[in-house]
């Protein structure tokens, strides 16, 4: 009894240590390094607003790219999504409340449902098409595109997004807190426990014999759709906020630069759920990423934005060679163990 | 399969094809909506744009398309947002293509080749709001489709930095963050030349205009680690619009700096940052009733900035050379004459200025325009827009 135990205790301890080991390496590295300077990562109140809120994009976008990627669908259409909900947010908001107390609300709710009516169209165009989920996602990421030009004729939106309430939301950490962990929350919860979720995990991990067992994978698929683009509206949302405008003239998919941020929180994230829970997984590492871009703004001085985009393309690189190559890594420290003789013989 | 994958592509192709469509043609429809009286031949003339966003710009635009375009038998045709050397020659020809009998330019990219283009589709070409660098207009002074030039010069634009960064070093502050706009455009350029000096710092050991314009020009942007603070450090630096503009802001403000000081733009993209913040901030842009919000409850202390009517005069010279009364120095080269910026520190300071010019009644209003458009000498003409105003 004491033996298993034991064995419990240890497998809780390997848990917890593999779960926090990246994010606490991450922070002392980052820390070291700009106390080196005799800075720290986070300055003061207005630079712990944007490491939330950084958090919670990043976040919120790890999730929504792994939602589809996981089930073989390569979604490119997920930063026009973001673009379009805001888009049509604001300017529904505005036209209702003009800018007054109440929009930074009002604008975020509606960014969730155009999020989610514009994933749906997505998923049942790729359901209908029966094209590569690859081809669909750059056709839709396309149309997508021209209707954000059509509707803001290329230029910024600004007067619609820039008002007391909006300020008032960038500029606390407490909201972009409480999305993170309502989002943490819905996700662990429809995809962890609910049929939906079970679904979606047997499609994930076997798709003909999850189909033979009576699982519905069109209707599954249109579902994980809308939830992406319902996930990308709240991303929409906290990019106006951080931004306080949204540039309405992005065409021939200069929006799929929204969805690259995801990649490297993701492998980070889906290394963590080894130990742990996915979607907390892509939280540790939406905070690791935040930690790093707080880290570039307390060198902004002497790290340009060109080489902080080489250095997080260089650490995606060097992530994936280690996730490829980790049986070998373990070959080569792990000591080799002396065979029996009789067995041997 | 295959043949079906193809046609579905093919409509999916035409359907992205019919929006873009649709969106190039959203604002140029805009702008063709008002017909003009067909008892005077109506003259077409493309404005190239660069900006489409920018408080000063849509107040240019508000000016020449709801008085100008209202008053005078002209039909003005904006381009898209123009980023590139490249996209402004495209411009110009498709204008070219249309009818347009000239261009007027609030776009900077390459201006010579605007110029060059110009001529050879034989539309005259005017510079609205800024003006050329020494060296270019020399080269196409003499050049018969180049009308001229009307806007603050390069001195004026050095002069305009100089001052308000002078405004905050004697105000006390001991550290700033600046914004370049978009260097290597020549008049942000000059302007951040003479924020560095104006705040008594020297660039690179230098602290003349034209050392540090050179060494700005050739860095193409301004290296901090070449500026040699006397009183007031530069604590965070930045230029440019893209993706990475948020952090870079985000990391300025985080340098908690006592003032930011932009070479323009500042009130279009980051008033509402600063203004959360706490930071006080300059910028040079128009006297807009954006800017004047910003003034009277926002953060922005100090604003060098261009009425909207200010490019009524290169207007006027335009349609006179259209009409065949081109207006030429003595030496018979095009015209090159500097406008002042005005400037306000005050709520006050700004609502006085502001309200001297409005679409409505605008300082150059057809009855002051009437008075250039026809024949008239370059010294008159010259008189006529470099009399105070305000």
């Amino acid at each position: 009894m004491s033996n298993q135990n034991t064995k419990t205790g240890k497998h809780i301890a390997k848990n917890i240590f593999g779960t926090l080991a990246i994010p606490v390496l991450v922070a002392l590295v980052l820390e070291a390094i700009c106390l080196s300077q005799g800075k720290n990562i986070i300055t003061n109140l207005t630079s712990f607003n944007n490491f939330v809120i950084y958090t919670a994009i990043t976040m919120i976008t790890t999730m929504a790219l792994s939602i589809n990627l996981n089930s073989g669908r390569f979604d490119f259409s997920l930063g026009s999504m973001a673009l379009l909900s805001s888009v049509i947010s604001a300017k529904l908001t505005y036209a209702i409340l003009g800018g007054s107390t109440g929009s930074a609300i009002v604008m975020l709710v509606i960014c969730i449902v155009a999020g989610a009516i514009i994933g749906l169209i997505s998923g049942i165009l790729y359901v209908s098409l029966k094209l590569p989920p690859i081809i669909t996602s750059l056709g839709v990421t396309l149309i997508f595109e021209g209707v954000i030009y059509t509707i803001t004729g290329g230029k910024y939106v600004m007067a619609e997004v820039q008002n007391k309430s909006m300020a008032s939301f960038g500029g606390t950490w407490i909201y972009a807190c409480v999305l993170i962990v309502l989002v943490l929350a819905f996700t662990i919860l429809v995809f962890d426990h609910t049929k939906f979720g079970y679904d979606y995990n047997a499609l994930k991990n076997g798709q003909k014999v999850a189909v033979n067992t009576g699982v519905k994978e069109i209707a599954n698929a249109v579902i994980c759709y809308a939830i992406c683009g319902a996930l990308m509206g709240i991303v929409g949302f906290l990019n106006t906020v951080r931004n306080t405008n949204i540039n309405g003239g992005q065409l021939n998919f200069t929006s799929i630069g929204i969805m690259f941020t995801a990649f490297l929180p993701m492998f980070i994230g889906g290394y963590i759920s080894r130990f742990s829970n996915e979607k907390l997984g892509f939280f540790l590492a939406a905070l690791c990423m935040s930690m790093l871009n707080s880290t570039f703004a307390v060198f902004s001085n002497k790290v340009n934005a060109s080489m902080q985009s080489i250095i997080n393309a260089v650490l995606l690189v060097v992530f994936l060679i280690y996730l490829n190559n980790e049986g070998l890594l373990q070959k080569i420290f792990k000591p080799v163990k002396k065979q029996p003789k009789k067995e041997l013989e | 399969m295959k043949k079906k994958i193809v046609k579905v592509l093919a409509v999916l192709l035409a359907i992205a094809v019919v929006v873009g469509t649709f969106a190039a043609c959203s604002s140029k429809s805009s702008n063709d909506g008002e017909e003009k009286a067909p008892t005077q031949e109506t003259v077409k003339i493309g404005v190239l744009v660069a900006d489409v966003s920018g408080e000063e710009a849509l107040s240019f635009r508000n000016y020449y398309e709801n008085y100008i375009a209202k008053n005078y038998p002209v039909e003005l045709i904006y381009t898209e947002k123009l980023e590139d050397a490249a996209g402004e020659k495209a411009a110009i020809e498709k204008f070219a293509s249309q009818g347009c009998k000239a261009i007027i330019s609030l776009s900077s990219s390459d201006r010579a080749l605007q110029i060059e283009t110009c001529e050879a589709n034989k539309l005259y070409y005017a510079v609205a709001s800024g003006m050329l660098d020494d060296e270019q207009y020399e080269q196409y002074k003499a050049n018969e489709y180049f009308v001229g030039q009307i806007g603050p010069s390069m001195m004026t634009e050095y002069q305009a930095g100089y001052d308000m960064g002078k405004y905050f070093a004697d105000k006390g502050v001991k550290s700033i963050a600046m914004y370049g706009a978009f260097i290597p455009n020549p008049m942000h350029v000059y302007r951040a030349a003479g924020v560095i000096a104006g705040i008594g710092a020297t660039y690179g050991g230098a602290s003349d205009m034209g050392a540090i314009v050179g060494q700005i020009f050739g860095d193409q942007g301004v290296d901090l680690s070449k500026v040699q603070a006397n009183g007031v450090e530069i604590v965070s630096y930045f230029q440019g619009y893209s993706d990475t503009t948020t952090d870079e802001l985000n990391a300025a403000i985080q340098a908690n700096p006592d003032a930011f000081i932009s070479v323009g733009m500042a009130t279009t993209f980051f008033a509402q940052q600063l203004n959360t913040a706490g930071i006080e901030y300059s910028d040079i842009d128009s006297f807009t009733s954006t800017n004047g919000d910003l003034m009277k409850d926002g953060k922005l202390v100090y604003l060098v900035g261009k009425y909207s009517s200010s490019i009524g005069p290169i207007f006027a010279a335009v349609l006179d050379t259209v009409n065949g009364n081109a207006i030429k120095d003595a030496d018979g080269n095009a015209i090159s004459i500097s406008q002042d910026y005005l400037v306000a520190t005050s709520s006050e300071d700004f609502t006085k200025l502001q309200s001297l010019d409005s679409v409505e009644n605008p300082i150059f209003n057809k009855e002051v325009l009437d008075t250039v458009i026809g024949e008239v000498s370059y010294d008159d003409f010259k008189a006529f827009v470099e009399k105070d105003r305000v």
